[in-house]
């Protein structure tokens, strides 16, 4: 056997583990889903076959419909203002706070990032709440007389995802701006760009894949999460996972709940091709 | 301790790029041979063969006389001081040095004795603690070399050692490499694109060129009496003058058609092949020579380059009575 | 300009730090309600959760997921790294992107789809299924962070590793593990720290062993308590200082 054969067994060798446990646990997995996708209900028993009820009911009962166009609404609105808020912080990190203290200050901006992601969600209730921080604080100072309704609404579950991905945006446009040479905002200026030019041509260009790549790993994050909408969304309106969860735990209907994660996967898939050109996944 | 490479038709291509093509050459035990060329000529195809980093599609390797099909780097008796030195950083110098000892399961303190008297051997006592991150650039290399050496190779496959230090350095890197050599007598082949590296240690230069060996033979051979074009030029600045049926732009010279090639500093004011009144074009001073771009009056369009002694004083339009002393003549 | 930059970043540590100190702060509350007036300060909350047997056995279970699945991640992840880096297998584009592609999945649906092939297998739902799972979202960050780690000077230095005699299993444990140490050590906190936190696969393929997430989910069925706050303030406390040690004895020391 040539050495060059040689290698390549070996290499295959050592591939062939992760390989075997992705096509196992998440290959196989995914087309189990996908089949079942295609069964429908009877009664409480399942039957398998091919059935593309379980899509059309997606797209034409309203209330399963309701739950993608809220999902998708919610995750978008999340994303811009994540974006808009998390932006202007890192690059005061990056700019205006003195280098020796920018590592503290990157960690005070996530330390919420280390309690447990359930109890973070749970803790804006304790802000938010009739009873919470803020209403007795309105309250107190008699701005208001009643209690506000923030709390179980889709402000409250905006505010604990942006929350959450501010944080994440933070980290990640930080560490692209950080990388960008002080010479390029230099030579813009000297070649007579203003401020405003300066940021507009250069420095949000150059930290556009970055952007880009924060944004779509949010929109991934977001659409997908069911802790944040259950906790502070209350029942006022249900998002895709919500739905996904009652479909499987209140009714058993995993065909049902299949379809709409297929349908979910696609609506990442279709993000993914929108923002592709940018990413940079191997670089997070 | 020392053996002897046989290259036999060696061709080796990526894909449609071939990179060398039917390469033969025949090193003997205990010489240092220096693979010379420009950057893609495959001098370094060449050495990862050799070395086993590589098998070639077409042709054998045999060294000690012993066929190398199929033997990966690690079963051959040769050892690589690698360019960028390749040092384990998160080794000691020791430990860098005595990895290969070790991995021939020899004991701890028998490492470290033969590391340390090799790291002596390289000029580096006293250091054996230290890690790589801490020496300076010639220091790293010295650790490569002693690296590769520890084992007691029988060939050492040096690929531009000296690439990454800076000219000084590199000029007396060259003198210890070849002192070493001689000290341990293994067979070195050195990859270079320095002529005057080259010229400075190889018993033998080996001048590659697309592929293929355009000459080879010891330094003052290969400079002196080029057998092609191509290394004519890449040993040194020369003058290629054409010659068609045995005339020459400045008059009648021996052969029948070809280039006539003479060295720069062949040319003077006396000599066995004369070029008659030529007009001094500019000249600059070199401190060991004067050199001068100068146009032989009998052919106004030919601009020669010429090395005339350091006291000699010309002004720009002046004419000297030129001759050459050496020069060599290929025919086309 | 400047002033405002000051006032914005105020205002952006007010709004991320909030919640926090709210959690923490009403954590010590004498009383039944984690919401103000502050009623004074007390521990009998740490006491409650503490004496928690189920609470503690799920720190527990959490734990040993948390590292067991991050372990195998790493290992797999490094491997099939440390051979695409170096050979070039014919598909080693697709098969990079087969390793890769759970990391571009929500973790709902890789939860759905491994409870869909257990209950079709028959195979019954435990910690261990769980840790299937954390190992599935963990495998593709461990392999990308080892991967992006691989550098051409890595590479000749197991080529001269190669040369001077090392078997592949040597050229892996002597050389490539040790000079990757610093992102392998980065991949494994980073696993450790998603697998520790992660709930919904958690919840969906455990049944009576269940995580500390999915333990404290079900506390929060029963509605505001300074007990969650309680946990979720210890949580913190055990992530932050894991953090600080990582930093002063892992990653300082890789400079």
């Amino acid at each position: 056997m040539s050495l060059a054969s040689k290698e390549r067994t070996l290499a295959r060798g050592l591939v062939a583990p992760a390989l075997l446990w992705t096509l196992a646990f998440f290959v196989v997995p995914f087309l189990a889903m996908l089949a079942l996708s295609f069964a429908h209900m009877e009664g409480r028993k399942i039957v398998q076959g091919f059935d593309p009820g379980n899509y059309l009911r997606a797209f034409t009962d309203w209330s399963q419909l309701k739950a993608l166009i809220n999902s998708v609404e919610i995750t978008l609105t999340v994303t811009v203002i994540s974006v808009v808020l998390a932006w202007p912080l890192a690059a005061i990190i990056a700019w205006r706070v003195p280098q020796r203290f920018q590592r503290l200050a990157l960690l005070l901006a996530v330390l919420p990032f280390w309690t447990s992601y359930v109890v973070r969600s749970y803790s804006w209730l304790l802000v938010l709440g009739k009873n919470g921080v803020i209403n007795q604080a309105l309250m107190g100072l008699g701005v208001v007389a009643e209690p506000l309704a923030l709390a179980s609404s889709r402000t409250a579950t905006v505010i604990g995802f942006v929350h959450f991905f501010v944080m994440l945006l933070t980290l990640t446009i930080y560490a692209n701006l950080v990388q960008l040479s002080p010479n390029y905002a230099r030579a813009a200026q000297d070649l007579g760009a203003g401020r405003f030019a300066t940021f507009a041509h250069v420095i949000l260009p150059l930290t556009l894949p970055g952007v880009i790549t924060g944004a779509f790993v949010t929109f991934v994050l977001c659409i997908g999460d069911y802790i944040t909408p259950q906790i502070l969304g209350g029942n006022t309106e249900l998002t895709l996972p919500q739905l996904i969860m009652l479909q499987m735990g209140r009714s058993g209907n995993f065909p049902m709940a299949s379809a709409l994660s297929v349908i979910l996967m696609a609506v990442v898939s279709l993000a993914y091709a929108g923002c592709s050109r940018w990413l940079r996944l191997d670089r997070i | 301790m020392t053996a002897s490479v046989s290259i036999q038709s060696v061709t080796q291509s990526y894909g449609a790029a071939i990179a060398l093509n039917d390469v033969s050459l025949d090193i003997a035990a205990g010489e240092f041979v220096v693979l010379l060329g420009p950057s893609g000529c495959g001098k370094t195809t060449l050495l990862n063969l050799i070395g086993g980093f590589a098998e070639p599609v077409a042709g054998r390797i045999l060294i000690g006389g012993r066929d190398m099909a199929g033997v990966g780097p690690a079963q051959r008796p040769t050892t690589t001081v690698f360019q960028d030195y390749a040092l384990f950083p998160h080794m000691t110098l020791a430990q860098n040095v005595g990895f290969g000892l070790r991995m021939r399961g020899m004991g701890r303190d028998q490492r470290r004795a033969k590391a340390e008297e090799i790291l002596d051997l390289v000029g580096l006592p006293a250091k054996s603690d230290r890690r790589p991150h801490e020496l300076s650039g010639g220091q790293r290399q010295r650790v490569a070399l002693a690296r590769a050496l520890a084992v007691a190779p029988d060939v050492l496959l040096l690929d531009e050692p000296l690439g990454a230090l800076d000219l000084k350095l590199r000029r007396a890197m060259q003198d210890e490499l070849k002192a070493i050599q001689r000290r341990v007598g293994t067979t070195f082949v050195h990859v270079t694109h320095d002529q005057e590296e080259a010229m400075a240690i190889a018993d033998r230069i080996v001048v590659m060129n697309a592929g293929k060996i355009a000459d080879l033979g010891p330094p003052r051979e290969v400079y002196l009496h080029p057998k092609s074009l191509f290394s004519a030029a890449f040993m040194g600045e020369i003058n290629q003058i054409p010659v068609q049926n045995g005339q020459s732009p400045f008059g009648p010279v021996i052969g029948t058609t070809g280039t006539l090639l003479i060295r720069p500093e062949a040319i003077g004011l006396s000599g066995t092949l004369p070029l008659g009144p030529c007009r001094i074009i500019d000249a600059a001073f070199f401190g060991t020579h004067l050199r001068a771009h100068v146009a032989p009056l009998a052919a106004p369009d030919l601009c020669l380059t010429v090395h005339l002694p350091p006291t000699s004083t010309v002004t720009d339009g002046e004419v000297l009575t030129l001759a050459a002393t050496d020069f060599v003549f290929l025919e086309a | 300009m400047r002033i405002l930059s000051w006032v914005y970043l105020c205002l952006a540590y007010a709004f991320v730090l909030l919640p926090v100190v709210v959690l923490v702060v009403f954590s010590f509350q004498d009383g039944r309600l984690p919401v103000p007036p502050f009623q004074g300060f007390s521990l009998q909350w740490y006491e409650k959760i503490l004496s928690d047997t189920g609470l503690m056995t799920a720190l527990w279970h959490s734990a040993l997921v948390a590292f067991v699945s991050s372990a195998v991640a790493l290992v797999l992840g490094f491997l099939a790294a440390h051979a695409l880096a170096r050979v070039r297998l014919p598909g080693s584009v697709v098969l990079r992107g087969v390793l890769i592609a759970p990391m571009t999945v929500s973790y709902l649906i890789i939860a759905l789809g491994l409870l869909t092939l257990f209950n079709q297998t028959g195979i019954k739902l435990s910690l261990w299924t769980a840790g299937i799972g954390h190992v599935v979202i963990n495998l593709p960050l461990c392999f990308a962070m080892a991967y992006a780690a691989m550098g051409d000077h890595q590479k000749t230095a197991e080529r001269a590793a190669r040369d001077l005699g090392a078997s592949e299993a040597q050229v892996l444990w002597l050389i490539s593990a040790p000079m990757l140490a610093p992102a392998l050590a980065a991949a494994f906190f980073l696993s450790v720290t998603f697998s520790w936190d992660e709930f919904i696969i958690a919840f969906l393929l455990t049944r009576f062993d269940v995580t500390l997430p999915v333990e404290i989910w079900s506390m929060l069925r029963s509605g505001l308590s300074p007990a969650t706050n309680a946990v979720g303030s210890l949580v913190f406390l055990v992530s932050i200082t894991a953090v600080v040690m990582a930093e002063v004895f892992v990653f300082r020391r890789a400079k």
